[in-house]
């Protein structure tokens, strides 16, 4: 096969495999039918419009976010400083820090959900809601700290050393000198975080609860009751969503130099 | 580097508790379920477990699956990355942009859209149908063949971008170096390209297979109780019997099946590079 034709081949290949749902899912879901098809039956928003008068979903949208963001913002605030400890600090048993703050991605998530609703729910009488929040702050901790690291590593750490010998106090310098230059992995780890959260099903699964649902569960289980392309649209909602989001974080901020 | 270890504990405690508290711990305890029995400790249960033909069925098919979407992947990423990192630069990083874009979008919409290519009325069996070559839909659905697919699309971006950045460290020269004295193309794979980006197949392999073996939307939507795999076994044991000794049983396994996959695929890499 010549050279010249094996690399279009292949990438249209892949790329059709890889892509091609989505637009599927996007024809889909502007059907005028009854049930899902495709091709669509006719043109319509009806289903885009029935996505948003669904009461769940709109109830479990909000839960969802309020993970997504209250979770990554309480990962950054216990992450931030042991990246900075782990990189600025000679931490006895780093290595240790390191496994156990990262220890959520290795553990598969349906296991954490199961223990926290085991030995923490039931016991404690927790709210589903507050063990939802601990579960998703523990889930985004491992990338709020590898991403913060990486960018504290490619700071060089002269410069807080001269703010600090020219007077500033250590606590000063790390808000006044170091933050401001790695505002944008701060940046980067709050929005792999948010798309780790928001779409994460796993961990959630077996905590939810009567009004207490993420939103991908609820889909999850809105799809077993009723075959109507309004899944479709939500899921090609969605997936504007994190597009529009990744597409922002690109152009202002060079995202993937982070990532 | 700061001495000072009071300051260092001060902050980098809060998130070590915290990981452990709410994650270590209460994973162990699960863990420790499977091996207690009353007072004193057994792997009865792991005996149990295994005993049974269901559990067996669905232990071998999560291997089977997990195996053979990693080696898809691994096959598919290597022609996609060879492709890609040949591209003038501007090409490149539009299609590495186009092959990660998936994994920001929710699993659940990933999925969902092959219920809408392989379901009943999908687009597969209207094309069939039409065009004459089955009288009545084929069930896909509920599959093997349908969580194979599932899994494989989403995952292959992450072997893909694995084996790109091991190709792209790869010499620049190496596999014309090779062309020229003569060697043709497996032997340019097996014995340059391969020796070189093993690492990235590595990474690439632990993640597209313990991704795969402990993915539950996938085999929930596409599989359902027809094609249970480990988690959505996990998952039924607990909601339906409150079976939580099995859930522990299988949590292990998971654990360890992980574990071992990234030994596996290591030292398949080093016995690779001495020969």
């Amino acid at each position: 096969m010549s050279n010249k034709l094996y690399a279009p081949i292949i990438l249209l290949l892949v790329l059709a495999f890889l892509i091609g749902p989505f637009i599927i899912i996007i024809a889909a879901s502007l059907s005028a039918g009854e049930t899902l098809s495709f091709p669509p039956q006719g043109l319509s928003l009806r289903w885009v419009i029935k996505v948003f008068e669904v009461e769940s979903f709109r109830a479990s949208f909000g839960i969802s976010m309020f993970l997504a963001i209250g979770g990554t913002i309480a990962a950054l605030i216990l992450g931030i400083p042991a990246s900075y400890a782990l990189s600025r600090y000679k931490v006895p048993g780093a290595e240790t820090i390191r496994t156990i703050v990262s220890s959520p991605i290795i553990v598969p998530g349906i296991i954490v959900g199961l223990a926290l609703l085991r030995y923490f729910v039931v016991p404690f009488n927790f709210g589903i809601l507050f063990a939802l929040f601990l579960a998703h702050t523990a889930l985004i901790l491992p990338y709020a700290v590898r991403v913060v690291s990486a960018s504290l590593t490619n700071l060089r750490s002269d410069i807080e050393e001269a703010a600090v010998l020219l007077g500033c106090s250590r606590v000063g310098a790390f808000f006044r000198v170091v933050m401001p230059n790695i505002r944008g992995g701060i940046l980067a780890a709050f929005i792999l975080g948010f798309v780790t959260s928001f779409n994460q099903v796993p961990v959630s699964l077996f905590l939810s609860g009567p009004g207490v649902r993420t939103l991908p569960i609820d889909m999850l289980s809105y799809m077993e009751i009723t075959y109507d392309p309004s899944v479709a649209a939500l899921s090609a909602l969605l997936a504007f969503m994190s597009l529009g989001i990744v597409f922002l974080a690109e152009r202002f901020l060079g995202f993937s130099r982070y990532v | 580097m700061f001495q000072n270890r009071a300051e260092a504990f001060a902050l980098v405690l809060p998130a070590a508790i915290f990981a452990g508290a709410i994650f270590l711990v209460p994973v162990v305890i699960l863990l420790s379920e499977g091996f207690r029995s009353g007072d004193s400790w057994t792997i009865q249960a792991y005996i149990d477990f295994f005993a049974q033909p269901l559990n067996q069925a669905v232990f071998l098919r999560t291997l089977k699956l997990a195996a053979m979407v990693t080696a898809a992947s691994a096959v598919i990423g290597y022609a996609a990355a060879f492709a890609i990192v040949n591209l003038p630069p501007k090409g490149k990083g539009r299609i590495t942009g186009l092959v990660v874009l998936p994994l920001m979008i929710s699993p659940v919409a990933r999925t969902y859209a092959w219920i809408v290519i392989l379901g009943r009325t999908g687009i597969v069996n209207e094309a069939l149908v039409a065009v004459g070559l089955s009288d009545e839909p084929i069930r896909f659905l509920f599959t093997e063949t349908a969580v194979f697919i599932g899994l494989l699309q989403l995952f292959l971006p992450l072997m893909i971008i694995s084996l790109i950045s091991a190709l792209e460290n790869m010499p620049r020269d190496a596999v014309p170096a090779a062309r020229v004295l003569g060697a043709n193309w497996l032997q340019v794979f097996t014995k340059v390209i391969l020796p070189l980006t093993k690492e990235g197949l590595v990474i690439g392999g632990t993640l597209v297979f313990t991704g795969s073996m402990t993915a539950y939307i996938t085999p929930a939507i596409l599989g359902g109780s027809k094609v249970l795999m480990l988690e959505t076994l996990l998952y039924q044991r607990v909601t339906m019997a409150n079976d939580f000794v099995s859930a522990s049983v299988i949590a292990l396994i998971l654990i360890v099946m992980a574990f071992a996959a990234n030994l596996l695929l290591k030292r398949l890499a080093t016995a690779r590079n001495k020969r």
